[in-house]
């Protein structure tokens, strides 16, 4: 007898190698990243650039955690208030985007239609042109140079709520009609319903929301006039573009962008799954 | 325990002059199963969610056991509702599912197991306890949730369509399920639907509303036999009820329903409808399928009760067949034996069993009947 080998078309072949080498081609500014952390300072420098690191040291990193020594600021304090920062403000964002989202997909109020404009509306503007009036606000909340000040103006989140009025209207209400008959109460069905099953939402919003305050230089250098208050993306940025520092910073600033990187990387890994879910549900139902 | 009064209830809605549900006034009496039938579009779900505390009502009382419950959360007015696409938690498990509604009530761990168990054993879903909602066919979904409902022992069951989602065979096996759970739990169940069969097989006692109007409450019988309008009367029944127009005319102190074709005799139980003046009214005689009855025509002189018509189609069912006649204008559908074979444009004699037939104005629709036997 004659065992059938599935047949491989040239096509197929064609396709998977293209695959392989665009896949190959993006990977290509992690690895990069990867191994610049890791090179002496003299790689570098390097002219023309090599890719893979030759001779990798931890000096990069052990400079960066040390420059506490001879900075003011100690790198760790930067390191502390960015987790800080970016873990609250995913929990609030997150929090606040939810329960707007219920109310707005679910509940029946006056004015609800105004107040959805209103976010669409705010969707619009560029962030350069609301800087003035957070600072006005910020510095007339009496909250400079506290984590209120980083945390507050990345809180009403529009991108956030929108989608998130999107996925909710998406539970079927008579779900959260039953729960309603089964005794649970407003907080009862926000938590055991409405949460869970907006998961997938939560994870793509956590994703960008993640990346957007972890690499958010505008409320450190705006809001925060106290240098132990900064964040991490602010001393990197400034690693590379204050005067005094920006060929010797080279190598910690090489070191820095790892440390950048890699929550992101992780964070992205975590959720990728659930994120994948929210495409395959919008584009069935 | 379980008795509801709906004391003339109305729902209105912005924007819409007439009222989802129009004075809706009745009294539900414990351990009935009542059933709210009517096309769709008629209030019958508006009503319900009234009932079930999921929309505010806008006008009038609504009693629970004599509990005033109008501004009562659903939660607190002991009551268990199953949906028409089954509303099943999707995030939990099916013993999750049942076990909610006891867990939110602080029912101990231990009485939850033993009723959730027990439950699914009633309804042989033991098996799929642990699975999520997602792994379960519709019918399995349906018992999940007829499941959470029964667990939790509430007063009143509300049921919204809770069979439209499943196929015909599905449909017919769960309904009869139904009926004797009902029938063992002896809980006040009211039971929506728009199809006639169910509300017909289930229902002690059948609403039919249309227009947010209740048109006919009555038990299932009563309903067929007497119903008090032409609504209801093509309403309930498959195939529909025959509606003959005409007009009623006196002689020599009798009375017959006259058209163009047709003159027969009215049953004296009818005269009290037409003793006051109707002359010039237009009427509509009803009669049911199996109340008309064929014969071969003969060629003779028509005899009294006996009319002329042509075949105009054949419809076997299996049990029955349904012949399509033409009577002047009109067609009629007459029951017979489905052996005797009738093709298109036979000649036959058709004659109805007058003390069955119902009477209607033509103008409002009322039973004549019905109407008589209140003066």
């Amino acid at each position: 007898m004659m065992r059938r080998l599935r047949k491989i078309t040239p096509f197929q072949v064609a396709l998977v190698t293209s695959f392989t080498a665009l896949a190959a081609f993006m990977s290509l500014p992690i690895i990069f990243i990867l191994n610049h952390a890791f090179k002496p300072q003299n790689e570098l420098f390097l002219f023309p650039p090599r890719f893979l690191v030759q001779n990798p040291t931890m000096r990069n990193l052990e400079s960066l955690l040390l420059h506490a020594s001879n900075a003011t600021v100690p790198f760790t304090r930067y390191l502390f208030n960015s987790i800080i920062v970016a873990g609250l403000t995913l929990a609030c964002v997150i929090l606040v985007s939810t329960m707007a989202g219920y109310v707005l997909a679910k509940h029946k109020f006056h004015f609800k239609q105004l107040v959805l404009a209103l976010i669409t509306l705010s969707l619009m503007f560029a962030p350069e042109t609301v800087g003035i009036p957070r600072y006005l606000i910020i510095s007339g909340l009496g909250i400079n140079n506290t984590y209120l000040g980083h945390i507050l103006p990345a809180l009403a989140s529009p991108v956030a709520v929108f989608m998130l009025v999107g996925f909710i209207s998406q539970i079927p209400g008579e779900v959260l009609e039953a729960a309603k008959i089964d005794g649970a109460s407003q907080v009862g069905i926000f938590t055991r319903m409405v949460l869970p099953l907006s998961m997938p939402a939560i994870a793509t919003i956590s994703i960008f929301t993640f990346q957007g305050v972890w690499g958010d230089v505008e409320t450190s250098t705006l809001f925060m006039q106290e240098e132990t208050m900064r964040t991490m993306a602010f001393y990197v940025n400034s690693l590379l573009s204050g005067l005094q520092n920006s060929v010797a910073g080279q190598n910690m600033a090489a070191a820095a962008a790892l440390l950048i990187f890699v929550p992101n990387l992780i964070i992205f890994l975590l959720f990728q799954r659930r994120v994948l879910e929210t495409m395959v549900h919008s584009g069935i139902k | 325990m379980g008795s509801i009064t709906f004391n003339h209830v109305y729902k209105r809605y912005k924007g819409e002059a007439r009222p989802a549900v129009n004075d809706f006034h009745l009294s539900i009496e414990e351990g009935e199963f009542l059933v709210l039938v009517g096309p769709s579009g008629c209030g019958k779900s508006t009503t319900l969610r009234m009932l079930a505390g999921l929309e505010e009502i806008s006008e009038g009382d609504l009693y629970i056991d004599d509990k005033y419950v109008n501004y009562l959360s659903p939660k607190d007015r002991d009551i268990a509702m199953v949906f028409q696409n089954y509303a099943l938690y999707p995030n939990l498990s099916v013993y999750e599912n049942i076990a909610l509604g006891l867990k939110l009530r602080k029912t101990a761990k231990h009485d939850i197991e033993l009723r959730v168990n027990r439950v699914a054993r009633i309804l042989e879903i033991s098996h799929l306890l642990g699975r999520k909602p997602n792994q379960l066919s519709g019918g399995q979904k349906q018992r999940v949730a007829l499941g959470r409902a029964i667990a939790r022992e509430p007063q009143v069951f509300l049921m919204d369509e809770p069979l439209s989602n499943l196929d015909a065979k599905l449909r017919a096996q769960t309904r009869a399920e139904i009926i004797k759970l009902q029938s063992e739990l002896k809980r006040t169940t009211v039971y929506v639907t728009h199809d006639q069969v169910e509300a017909m097989t289930m229902g002690t006692r059948i609403v039919v509303m249309k227009d947010g109007i209740i048109q006919q409450v009555a038990p299932p019988r009563e309903l067929y036999d007497q119903p008090a309008n032409l609504f209801v009367a093509g309403f309930i029944g498959s195939p529909q009820m025959n509606f003959i127009q005409g007009s009623v005319t006196r002689e020599d102190g009798r009375f017959y329903f006259v058209n163009k074709r047709i003159k027969l005799p009215v049953p004296e139980h009818h005269y009290p409808g037409f003793n006051r003046d109707r002359n010039g009214i237009s009427f509509i005689m009803g009669v049911r399928p199996e109340h008309a009855l064929l014969k071969a025509d003969t060629g003779r002189e028509e005899e009294e009760g006996w009319v002329r018509c042509e075949v105009e189609m054949t419809e076997i069912t299996g049990a029955d067949s349904y012949v399509y006649v033409r009577l002047g204008e009109q067609t009629v559908i007459v029951r017979t034996d489905p052996d005797k074979l009738h093709r298109k444009d036979d000649k036959l004699l058709v004659s109805f069993a007058m003390n069955k037939v119902h009477f209607f104005e033509e103008q409002s629709g009322d039973s004549v009947s019905l109407k008589g036997d209140a003066q």
